[in-house]
């Protein structure tokens, strides 16, 4: 079976954000990492090569940095490695649609990706790859597993979990798993440095990258927090549980 | 100018976030169109404010979630700008209305106004971005950060049969206790320190931890003399964690435990000492014991997520 | 706070992708095992077989040793594999260092095809653990006159003696273990169950506490005589084996001195007196300012060291220069860090005393710091200084 992992580069989550002139300063990015979910679906891709055979075919679409992030996949067993230019991209839709079109030129039975991406934290390339490629798509998954012609997978439902199947070409995105991480070892970074990586612009997807509804304005710091405020006294508890709905919206 | 509004409910009433979402198209002078799917509340979305009508889907394909299922569903009722809930299932909702329309689709939003920008957190919460809608695109929008419009409508509902393949079928439902979050994966920590007196106390922590779904966290004082477990303590021999909401609770708040949550995105401290050190870095701080104060708390708490 | 290591010039922006790659792999697999666990390992006295297992695992043991189920990995690599387990434990690294530099890489360059081929899979793998004995209860800085006597008695060879300071002797399969066979010194191997041998552990250590340190005892110790090492006489042999490892302590040092000034670092932007953050404070940034000056040197004298090592064309000089300074600034570096940290500096809660006591191990064993002088002094002006005797 040919399954496909879809992976992003981002900022490692530990590394500083520092805005200038109205935008995220890439340059000053001290570590870039795989997006952790993406993790989980990358190594969900390998135990499933491992159960069933067939070839995991990395794919990534960024600018030319995110090419070390392949690599590092295919030191703990990626087998192809196909990196997308993102140039001309400027929304969701062109992110999915040079996906969905990677995914049909190399005829993928399953993709994998993670729930969200930890730098726009969005979590639309799984469900909104799945509509173009018109796949089935479970979301929040810690597990796929391939039996009997069914993808089983466990999914968070109202009243714990459930597992669902599904049949036929189907997009899951994963939240934190239950699957422990693999390492790499010294073996499979020396073969990763010999694997080559499939390098494709949007026209060689025959995708046309037109314009877009949305417009990226700019970025900048979040509002400094306000001053720390202190109360005396356990009578102002409830003042306090709906500041930290209201003001800082955090329950 | 309109906007679609994809409802979402709580057992067969509406969700307060549907409520949000309506008052946020009031916000920009906008009426809404609200989809009721599974024709669930549509009453109840007729009587609110700002609505302009609701149309309720019903069919067979609401069963069980199928997020395909769901948006092949409602897509030919919708149209124009679509707002959605960026609960789970509305973020996948509206990321396949969004790919079956060939529009744009931005998470999460914070705040809107006129133009129409929009504001979301990026790089989880260390940005914002800003964004201006120049046409059609799905919205979806953080539950609890917008205005919840009022009651007082009187719209018209109409009813349309939908039906769209489910792809998805449940082999089995686990019923289980969810099990509490580990301090490294919540997006809330409640911790206790000394202050709560003894180990028996937790128990009114692990209460509120699960009103709010929040992990448990100790500082090593009550690791190492009370026996908590080591995987919940936070500190600089603990577990560093950067939570959106920590609740230090009897915590003094020496360097050692700070080095393990300083960069929480919000602190709130409750401590019977004015002088703690902790209170150097809360956001919000309450000096008063913890018999007084968690169990006010927790009737806080329980009251808001009802 | 997530570990910054410290690289002011950028220096590991010259290692190889692939020098990178092992260096991340390494680091990740510290953060997450080594860290959490290395105070209760230290307070207890043990070297955690975990450990053993994932370092066969990752494949990073007798990392520049070519063929035989080795890593073949450049010198570069080496050395930032050194880095990165020293930044979690100076007895970590020097398991690794016993292993790789001085069991493994005897039996690569000196030993019979034979004896590559039996041993020295199972020790990348890890499975088999080795351990060097050169150092004498009386011969430290002077092997030469080292007493453990090899006799050949025809069918067999009779070993009698005893090593000192021995990492990994109680928990190896396998010692490289020189000795003098008429007058000669030889390198022989020897198997945890030959008769006659024992390998008692050394207990009371304030140093290494995380490592095991042994005794090598040979009491008419009867071993086949396919187990002399037949490439190699004298002082070459072992001396050859300590060059090795005092490379990869060049750059392990740094990975030691790296964590001490990153948590210094943290403890003096956290630290509150007098209102002020200690960070804001010229004495203290003095010190910072001075870590970070010598941590840059070193790390440039190690990767160009390194450089040399892969290309052939350095001399034991070079390495005694290395091995010297880093383990001297390293020491240093803690000390200073210490003070930093105040009296929060001699808990376990913080790396820094166990560093420190770590470090003065380190600037002893492989050559002393003194040894290393006189042997840079000895380069420059031809004259040895090491006895009175010409």
């Amino acid at each position: 079976m040919n399954i496909a992992v879809l992976l992003k580069q981002v900022p490692d989550t530990t590394a500083k954000i520092i805005i200038s002139g109205g935008k995220v300063d890439e340059n000053s990015v001290s570590k870039w990492s795989m997006s952790p979910y993406d993790e989980y679906a990358l190594e969900s891709g390998l135990q499933m090569k491992e159960n069933n055979g067939g070839a995991l075919i990395a794919i990534t679409c960024g600018p030319d940095r995110s090419k070390k992030m392949l690599t590092d996949a295919a030191a703990v067993g990626a087998d192809t490695l196909v990196h997308i230019s993102d140039e001309g991209v400027t929304d969701s839709t062109h992110v999915q649609q040079l996906l969905a079109a990677a995914i049909r030129k190399y005829e993928v039975d399953v993709v994998l990706c993670g729930k969200q991406a930890a730098d726009t934290n969005a979590g639309s390339t799984g469900p909104g790859v799945a509509e173009i490629l018109e796949a089935t798509c479970v979301t929040l998954v810690s597990e796929v597993n391939y039996t009997d012609g069914k993808y089983i997978t466990m999914r968070p439902s109202n009243t714990g979990s459930e597992k669902v199947s599904t049949e036929g070409t189907s997009v899951f995105a994963f939240d934190k798993g239950t699957v422990e991480l693999r390492r790499p070892n010294v073996r499979g970074i020396m073969m990763a440095k010999k694997k080559i990586i499939e390098s494709i612009t949007s026209s060689d997807l025959n995708v046309d990258l037109n314009g877009s509804n949305i417009h990226l304005d700019s970025q900048t710091p979040p509002p400094e927090k306000a001053e720390g405020q202190k109360f005396e006294g356990p009578e102002h508890v409830t003042t306090v549980v709906s500041k930290l709905r209201n003001e800082a919206n955090v329950i | 100018m309109n906007f679609t509004i994809i409802a979402e409910t709580n057992g067969e009433n509406l969700h307060p976030t549907t409520y949000q979402l309506i008052g946020a198209a009031s916000s920009i002078g906008s009426k809404s169109i609200v989809i009721c799917p599974n024709g669930k509340a549509e009453a109840e979305a007729a009587s609110i404010e700002g609505v302009e009508k609701v149309i309720s889907v019903v069919g067979d394909c609401f069963d069980i979630f199928d997020g395909g299922a769901w948006s092949t569903a409602l897509n030919t009722v919708c149209e124009g700008n679509i707002l959605i809930s960026a609960s789970p299932n509305g973020r996948e909702i509206g990321a396949r209305l969004a790919a079956k329309r060939n529009i744009p689709i931005i998470q999460d939003i914070v705040s809107i106004s006129e133009g129409i920008i929009v504001k979301r957190p990026i790089y989880s919460g260390k940005a914002v971005e800003t964004l201006t809608v120049s046409g059609d695109a799905v919205i979806t929008l953080r539950p609890n950060a917008f205005e919840a419009a009022g009651l007082g409508g009187e719209a018209p509902i109409n009813t349309v049969n939908q039906s769209a393949d489910i792809k998805i079928s449940i082999q089995e439902a686990i019923n289980k206790a969810s099990e509490r979050l580990d301090v490294t994966e919540a997006d809330i920590i409640i911790s206790g320190g000394r202050g709560i007196g003894s180990i028996e106390n937790f128990s009114h922590l692990e209460d509120i931890a699960d009103i709010v779904g929040a992990a448990v966290g100790a500082s090593r004082a009550v690791v190492d003399e009370w026996g908590m477990p080591h995987r919940m303590q936070v500190g600089q021999t603990g577990k560093t964690v950067t939570p959106s909401l920590y609740i230090a609770v009897g915590i003094s708040g020496a360097i050692q435990h700070l080095a393990g949550m300083r960069s929480s995105k919000y602190i709130l401290a409750i401590n019977k000492d004015p002088d703690a050190p902790i209170f150097g870095v809360a956001d919000y701080g309450i000096v008063a014991t913890w018999e007084e104060a968690i169990p006010a708390l927790k009737s806080a708490l329980s009251e808001l997520k009802s | 706070m997530a570990y910054e290591a410290l690289d002011f010039y950028d220096v590991d922006s010259l290692l190889s992708e692939e020098e990178r790659m092992v260096r991340d792999m390494v680091r990740d697999w510290v953060d997450e095992e080594v860290i959490p666990n290395i105070e209760n390992a230290c307070r207890d006295g043990l070297f955690p077989d975990e450990w053993r297992v994932a370092l066969g695992e990752m494949g990073v043991l007798g990392a520049p040793l070519k063929g035989y189920g080795c890593p073949g990995l450049s010198y570069a690599a080496y050395g930032v594999i050194c880095r990165e387990l020293e930044r979690g434990d100076s007895g970590l690294r020097s398991f690794a260092s016993v292993q790789g530099s001085l069991a493994m890489y005897p039996i690569w360059d000196f030993g019979s095809e034979e004896q590559k081929n039996h041993y020295l899979p199972k020790m990348a793998s890890g499975e088999w653990i080795g351990c060097f004995g050169l150092t004498e209860p009386d011969y430290g800085s002077n092997p030469g006159d080292m007493i453990t006597k090899a006799e050949d008695k025809g069918d067999h060879y009779l070993i009698n003696g005893a090593k000192m300071w021995i990492t990994n002797g109680t928990i190896a399969e396998v010692a490289v273990v020189w000795a003098k066979l008429d007058g000669v010194i030889r390198g022989f191997i020897i198997e945890k169950n030959d008769p006659g041998f024992s390998a008692p552990e050394m207990k009371g250590k304030h140093s290494l506490k995380a490592s095991v340190t042994s005794e090598l005892v040979f009491q008419d110790c009867k071993i086949p005589k396919d187990r002399i090492l037949p490439g190699v006489k004298g002082l070459r042999g072992p001396f050859s084996c300590l060059n090795n490892a005092r490379f990869g302590i060049s750059w392990g040092a740094l990975g030691s001195a790296q964590a001490c000034f990153d948590s210094a670092k943290e403890y003096a932007m956290s630290r509150i007196q007098f209102n002020h953050p200690i960070a804001s404070y010229q004495l203290v940034q003095n010190k910072l300012a001075w870590m970070l000056r010598e941590i840059t040197k070193g790390q440039l004298l190690a990767y160009h060291l390194a450089q040399k090592k892969d290309a052939g064309t350095w001399i034991p000089e070079h390495i005694s220069l290395a091995k010297m300074n880093n383990v001297d600034i390293a020491l240093e570096i803690a000390r200073v860090a210490r003070d930093i940290h105040g009296a929060n500096g001699i808990l376990d809660e913080y790396p820094i005393m166990r560093h420190m006591a770590n470090l003065e191990s380190v600037k002893t064993y492989e050559g002393t710091h003194d040894i290393h002088n006189l042997i840079i002094g000895r380069h420059i002006t031809g004259i040895q200084a090491f006895t009175r005797e010409a």
